[in-house]
């Protein structure tokens, strides 16, 4: 059986805003700011960027990603892990995204109406790096500006899925 | 007082690692249900305390979970889930366990020290402290 | 970019008066942080920008969400503890005894908020009241649209994670996409009523238990008073009353009596003399 509901823009509104405001911006002074529907061409970043993603399968079949530019990452990860921005290091970033990457899939699994399984982090990082999932189609995107810097959460679901569902 | 600190994630041990230090806690640290095991039983002092993630490699946190408290030595330890794993049918799983709390990702400082609060690991001034504007 | 002084101490004034909430200069952070994103909804270019559009056209929503953004919201599940305890271990054994005849209890939560304070006493008295038994809770608040939220019973993941402990989560809760939403019994047990403590209450069937906690702490001592004498009017003789962990009835309404409860305190009207010791003349 393949589940035929999806998230919508509005759980990825709420599990940001929730992230943000526990780890990212606790005191409530530096949200993820959305951007309007038709300004995703705002988060094309020009420039190192990173992308984090984790895969949810079983009766629901896709990916999360939550890219940003690569200033936005170590912004993340200076917040999550307590540091200064200079301090941070490559590592500390990957660490970092990836865990959000986690916690932002892990909620958006759990709006699934059955309890599927959530992978492991992948974090890639490089120039012009952008998620690209050819066996899946973007459900859902969710993109804003963090410290006048892009954040992209994204929600894609597998094609045989969604052949499934239309069959 | 004692707590282990189970999770792959280095990030969220590195939270956790803040929020437990404040209070107090001497802190042990474990990357997966196994490492966690080895370190707790193989330890003088059994923690009081262990703060578990639900997915990771080699042992998850309910196979964890379910080894505390099957052991003696370990079976009064205080186990709280921290995850991502939000559905209710997992929360149900994890108490049935074993497990004396959960706490779904994300969550505030505050949040975990209410949660530990209501376990009575937290001195009196602690859990009194008060978040403003 | 900082905020100017004009805006600052508008947005001070507005805060203090709506919410008592002291904004002291060096904060301009975090007025521009927390109504920037009020900001951009408004089209304005920058917090400046907007706070000026608002002072322009003087408007009652665009102030109070001002004074929301401004808020830290501090509504947890069973908040403080002790209160909760006292309900069950004192004033429910006492109540059930003294309403035997009845077997009906009736509770007001009367700075309901977002609801948590009378859902928290709805799960309370689930578990404690006994077979037979029927319970109702009136829960007001000053603000329409707290009342408007809490009576959709819905709360966020953060919501969720602050003192609910997790057993009574999974009994009395279900998951509504991001958000959790309480079991539809727990919800019609809960009536919603927007309310305002300072003026004269309605005449309302009184009540056994009321909650008054963290409310008289926002108020000058002459609206302490009003809003004590109000509430009171609405207590039955017998009844407890609760407050906020910080407040007291002492030096503001000395018809009531401090009582313990647990290791709580609740608030009793003294028993009144009898009216044959009043001399006759």
């Amino acid at each position: 059986m393949t589940l035929q509901t999806a998230p919508t823009i509005e759980d990825l509104g709420e599990i940001a805003e929730q992230v943000w405001s526990s780890y990212l911006d606790p005191e409530g002074v530096n949200p993820l700011l959305p951007f309007e529907p038709g300004d995703s061409e705002k988060t094309r970043t020009r420039g190192e960027s990173i992308c984090a993603s984790v895969s949810i399968t079983g009766a629901w079949h896709g990916h999360v990603v939550v890219s940003c530019s690569a200033l936005a990452g170590r912004h993340a990860a200076a917040a999550l892990l307590a540091m200064e921005v200079p301090e941070v290091a490559q590592q500390d970033v990957v660490d970092a995204l990836g865990e959000l990457a986690n916690i932002v899939g892990g909620n958006v699994k759990s709006t699934l109406p059955a309890v599927c399984m959530i992978s492991l982090p992948h974090v890639i990082s490089g120039v012009g790096v952008d998620s690209h999932w050819p066996a899946a189609t973007q459900v859902c995107e969710l993109v804003g500006e963090w410290l006048n810097e892009p954040v992209s959460i994204s929600v894609w679901q597998s094609r045989s899925d969604r052949a499934e569902a239309a069959s | 007082m004692r707590v282990i600190l189970v999770d792959d994630s280095r990030a969220m041990r590195m939270i956790l690692r803040r929020i437990v230090g404040q209070l107090g806690f001497e802190i042990m640290e474990a990357e997966d249900g196994q490492a966690a095991l080895e370190a707790v039983t193989n330890s003088e002092n059994v923690p009081d305390l262990a703060l578990i993630d639900w997915n990771m490699p080699r042992m998850n946190g309910l196979e964890l979970v379910c080894a505390l408290r099957d052991d003696p030595r370990t079976r009064d330890m205080t186990l709280v889930m921290v995850t991502t794993e939000g559905e209710q049918s997992q929360i149900v799983r994890a108490l049935a366990a074993g497990a004396h709390e959960y706490v779904i990702k994300p969550f505030t400082s505050d949040s975990m020290v209410e949660k530990l609060a209501l376990l009575g690991l937290v001195p009196n001034e602690a859990e009194n402290a008060q978040t403003g504007a | 970019m900082t905020l100017s002084s004009t805006n600052f101490t508008f947005v001070s004034r507005l805060v203090r008066q709506e919410a008592s909430i002291i904004l002291e200069p060096g904060k301009e952070y975090l007025v521009e942080g927390r109504l920037l994103t009020l900001a951009r909804k408004a089209g304005a270019q920058n917090v400046d920008e907007y706070l000026q559009q608002v002072q322009s056209r003087p408007d009652p929503i665009a102030n109070h969400m001002i004074v929301d953004a401004l808020t830290t919201n501090e509504t947890s599940w069973f908040r403080d503890r002790e209160p909760f305890q006292a309900l069950t271990d004192t004033v429910l054994p006492n109540l059930v005894t003294n309403r035997a005849n009845h077997r009906g209890l009736r509770i007001w939560s009367a700075a309901c908020s977002s609801g948590q304070e009378p859902y928290s006493i709805a799960m309370l008295l689930e578990d404690a009241i006994p077979a037979g038994w029927r319970y109702e809770i009136m829960a007001s608040d000053i603000s329409s649209e707290m009342i408007k939220r809490a009576e959709t019973g819905e709360f966020s993941q953060v919501e969720m994670n602050r003192g609910l402990p997790a057993q009574l989560l999974v009994r009395h809760f279900e998951r509504h996409g991001a958000s959790w939403r309480i079991a539809p019994s727990l919800r019609r047990s809960v009536t919603f009523r927007r309310l305002n403590l300072s003026t004269p209450i309605p005449s309302h069937q009184p009540f056994d238990v009321i909650f008054l906690r963290n409310v008289l702490i926002y108020f000058d001592v002459s609206t302490k008073r009003s809003v004590l004498h109000n509430v009171s009017q609405l207590l039955r003789p017998d009844g407890w009353l609760f407050l906020g962990a910080a407040e007291t009835t002492i030096g503001i309404d000395e018809r009531f009596e401090r009582v313990p409860a647990g290791r709580a305190s609740a608030y009793r009207l003294r028993t009144p003399a009898p009216l044959s010791a009043v001399g006759k003349g």
